[in-house]
């Protein structure tokens, strides 16, 4: 498949800070893909850099083949939605969406057709100022929706909104990737990405950490099973000679890995050691980012642990 | 759920030129700016200012003595009213640029128009239109306030005994207007701030010439020649205690356009937004 946005060895530097560190990806069309990082990871950055509005120190983005800023017209190949607030507050939605219109060469229908859209056109006359988050994000997708471009990014898309609005923003680019559409999107919250998309590309620090598939990070990372018995030893050493893993929690109880729920169960039963509760274990994605990004986090906070 | 038109998408038919449309779209722009019309009514406000003035000075002179008479200072309303009106015109171009970094409004506008020199020119070019369609109107308002209230009142107070004798002075205030706008345009570029640039158009057309006034006097002269609202009369070629010449005045004014276009559009081209 063509591939219609393309990071080669992108950097940013701001003095000695390096913001973004020779990241290399492709986005291709026709799914969501979301970008992921702990905040300060450098997202945003390269969402910039991607749409020329930050000057990359080395290295290039590219959208179908050629970097933002040589696009003619560009809001009819690319959509873009970095900041909610970027609005005049003082310019009512239907004339903010008309200026941009009118930059690219889009007419008055066109306005009023995505203000129906994305369910502003209530509105249409009042305000950006007096606005809502939420309003203000479906006015953002407005206008990146002007040019029915081919590529669609959006930064932050979900910040903010409440359960209703998350839940439009997803549907909304499901249905934009479902036409073809590259559709990128960043966040800092696993679990909206897990919901929403379809492949993640994980960066921490600036740098490449992850490029895969939700399905695949949710397979990778290893299960175990949670047994809890009367007779810990001697399940311990039947379950080590079945090729598990073993150890055992503060409560007592079991934490098998390697050998799955309906074995420990068998052999138990075989042996006739009781079983009073057996609970298989899946890393939640959540689980799987943090631990890929907590080497990257910019900032992390001392957890405490309770004391048993 | 059809969100969209169905793709393949069909590229737009008319095509003018990109130029066009980004000159078109910030004139929008500065159409659905609340603070142009409050910028339009401070120059209205300050033309009206600027008559009562002369409304008060024509009585004196009315009621003065033949001898008085002959020492009175001369009623050119573009003395008066004119550095105002480049402070409020002026602000209509800094505002052009700076009400969209202040409001974060700056993202959409160069996602639309990426190559930032056409967008820097676009903004330019509505300035300058801006600049000499208000500059016009305002001159010619100031000219009008002064032949009604003047008559056939002779010089000194008359500066144009007929009325032909103000055509180049409008003519080079409305370009003194202009120029102002597309300075102010150049200071927004820089400066980023709309504090910054209209507390800085403000020194430069209202505060150095009241500054000139305290150096010693060659000094006096010498700033107050190259001051942005003193260049009309050179311009013009009308009496005035400036030192500059017509031609020396032309190049101060190209200078002025110059500087602050070229300091905008580097600063805007380089720096990340």
């Amino acid at each position: 498949m063509e591939c219609m946005i393309e990071l080669r060895e992108l950097t940013k530097r701001y003095g000695d800070t390096t913001a973004v560190d020779r990241l290399s990806f492709e986005v291709r069309p026709g799914v969501v893909t979301g970008f992921l990082g702990p905040n300060g990871a450098g997202k945003s950055t390269t969402m910039r850099m991607m749409l020329g509005l930050h000057r990359p120190t080395s290295g290039e983005a590219l959208i179908d083949g050629r970097r933002y800023d040589e696009i003619r017209r560009p809001l009819h190949e690319v959509g873009a939605v970095l900041d909610a607030d970027a609005a005049h507050p003082g310019r009512s939605a239907v004339t903010h969406l008309a200026c941009l219109a009118r930059s690219n060469g889009i007419g008055r229908a066109r306005v009023h057709e995505v203000l129906e859209q994305v369910g502003l056109s209530g509105v249409a006359g009042r305000r950006v100022g007096g606005f809502s988050l939420g309003m203000r994000q479906r006015l953002g997708i407005a206008g990146a929706l002007l040019g029915d471009p081919a590529v669609v990014l959006l930064d932050e898309p979900v910040n903010g909104l409440d359960a209703a609005g998350i839940r439009w923003i997803r549907s909304t680019l499901r249905a934009l990737a479902a036409e073809g559409r590259t559709v990128l999107l960043s966040s800092h919250l696993m679990s909206e990405m897990a919901v929403t998309v379809d492949r993640v590309l994980i960066i921490g620090r600036g740098r490449l950490i992850e490029d895969t598939s939700v399905a695949e990070m949710r397979d990778r990372f290893e299960r175990d099973v949670l047994v809890r018995t009367p007779r810990a030893t001697e399940l311990t050493g039947l379950l080590t000679r079945l090729g598990a893993t073993v150890t055992s929690t503060a409560d007592g109880d079991l934490i098998a890995a390697g050998v799955d729920a309906p074995a420990i169960g068998d052999a138990a039963a075989a042996a006739g050691i009781p079983i009073h509760a057996l609970t298989p274990r899946s890393a939640t994605l959540e689980d799987v980012y943090l631990q890929m990004t907590a080497e990257a986090a910019e900032y992390r906070a001392t957890v405490t642990k309770e004391d048993p | 759920m059809t969100l969209l038109r169905t793709r393949p998408r069909t590229a737009p038919v008319t095509r003018p030129s990109p130029l066009r449309d980004a000159v078109a779209a910030e004139w929008m722009k500065v159409r659905t700016l609340r603070s142009t019309w409050a910028f339009l009514a401070g120059g209205v406000i300050a033309t009206a200012l600027g008559a009562l003035i002369l409304f008060f000075l024509v009585q004196s002179y009315d009621a003065a003595t033949p001898a008085e008479r002959a020492n009175f200072e001369t009623a050119d309303p573009t003395v008066v009213t004119m550095p105002f009106v480049m402070f409020f015109v002026g602000s209509i171009g800094a505002m052009l640029i700076t009400s969209e970094y202040t409001t974060r409004s700056i993202g959409p506008a160069l996602l639309a128009v990426p190559q930032r020199r056409l967008l820097i020119g676009a903004k330019a070019a509505v300035a300058g239109l801006a600049g000499a369609g208000c500059g016009a109107v305002f001159a010619l308002l100031a000219f009008a306030d002064a032949r009604l209230m003047l008559g056939d009142r002779p010089a000194p107070i008359n500066p144009w005994p007929r009325w032909t004798d103000a055509i180049p002075t409008v003519l080079c205030a409305a370009l003194i207007v202009t120029v102002t706008c597309l300075v102010a345009l150049g200071l927004g570029a820089v400066m980023r701030s709309t504090a910054a640039a209209l507390t800085t158009l403000g020194g430069l057309v209202l505060v150095a010439p009241i500054f000139a006034h305290f150096l010693p006097t060659v000094w006096q002269l010498r700033l107050a020649s190259v001051l942005l609202p003193n260049l009309t009369p050179q311009l013009a070629g009308s009496d005035h205690p400036y030192l500059l010449s017509q031609g020396g005045a032309a190049a101060v004014t190209a200078g002025y356009v110059l500087l602050a276009l070229a300091a905008g559009a580097i600063s805007f081209a380089r720096r990340d937004s």
